[in-house]
């Protein structure tokens, strides 16, 4: 166990690993059953990206690609109560089927840049997600805000109580 | 083992990750402990270059040595790799969230796709 920790950075034991690659890096690895054209199409094409971007199982309330260098794309989570958390980012390199690299708001302002590469082997397709932070500092505050994500639908919805709240006053 | 006096021991730890000749290292002692010339061998490194990484590894806790012999054979210490992989789970966790999720969709598109070339060659017999 040690040895695989130690070997690769950290988890082995799940699907996708995870590993810091340096100071301003977070990369995860993992494996799909099916050829990297389509893994690709599956990141880039809406009418895919609305299907699977939420684990909760619901299609996102929107999901906009404008695919080109300088493009913009905005994936917004649905939840009951109406629009949830947002991702968005601006597209900066689109080399189908192989490399994605898009430009997204990172904690402090400044943009990280996220590197999506496909291979593929025997119809299998390895992507490594490669996260690059501006600074070490807005990295480890990256890791850090995932802890959180599993609260951010309940702090949406208190959000949206306390709106309702203070209209009813 | 080794008492950390460090105020943020994870800092440390990333900082001593960062950098893959240091990774090899600790690979290598994960397999059972090992001297300075030991670890020269499998990375065609120098001495000293190699005991400027130790020295890193064993300011963050990762490497101890042991006192016995006079070869002083270096050490895993693997509590703080622990550590470290708890801090980074949750994150794996909401990408693997992610993950699981088009790997379903995936399986599914592609048995979509060979019911649709199916039905083609069946002379639309379903529609």
């Amino acid at each position: 166990m040690a040895a695989e920790n130690a070997s690769t950075g950290l988890s082995v034991n799940e699907s996708a690993t995870i590993t810091l690659p340096s100071d301003r890096e977070i990369r995860l690895v993992r494996v799909f059953n099916a050829p990297r054209h389509l893994v690709f199409e599956a990141w880039t094409k809406p009418e895919h990206v609305k299907h699977w971007w939420d684990p909760s199982g619901r299609p996102l309330s929107t999901c906009e690609i404008d695919l080109r260098p300088g493009g913009t794309f905005r994936f917004v989570n649905s939840t009951p109560q109406g629009p949830g958390h947002a991702f968005t980012g601006t597209y900066r390199e689109i080399t189908p089927p192989g490399r994605l690299v898009f430009g997204s708001p990172a904690p402090g302002g400044a943009d990280s840049l996220g590197i999506l590469e496909f291979e593929e082997r025997a119809g299998q397709t390895t992507l490594t997600l490669t996260m690059t932070a501006p600074s070490r500092k807005v990295r480890d505050a990256m890791l850090e805000m995932r802890i959180d994500a599993g609260t951010a639908r309940t702090l949406d919805n208190l959000g949206e109580y306390l709106a309702k709240k203070s209209q009813s006053r | 083992m080794a008492i950390n006096s460090n105020p943020d021991p994870l800092s440390t730890t990333f900082a001593a990750l960062a950098d893959p000749t240091r990774r090899a290292i600790l690979a290598r002692l994960a397999l059972g402990e090992a001297d300075v010339s030991e670890l020269m061998k499998p990375f065609k490194l120098t001495q000293p270059t190699i005991s400027k990484h130790l020295k890193v590894l064993e300011g963050a806790g990762l490497v101890a040595r042991g006192r016995a012999s006079q070869r002083r054979p270096r050490m895993l210490i693997a509590a703080p790799l622990k550590d470290l992989d708890l801090w980074l789970e949750p994150y794996r966790r909401f990408w693997e969230g992610k993950f699981a999720n088009l790997d379903k969709y995936l399986t599914h598109l592609q048995e979509t796709k060979k019911t649709h070339s199916k039905e083609k060659t069946d002379g639309r017999r379903k529609r």
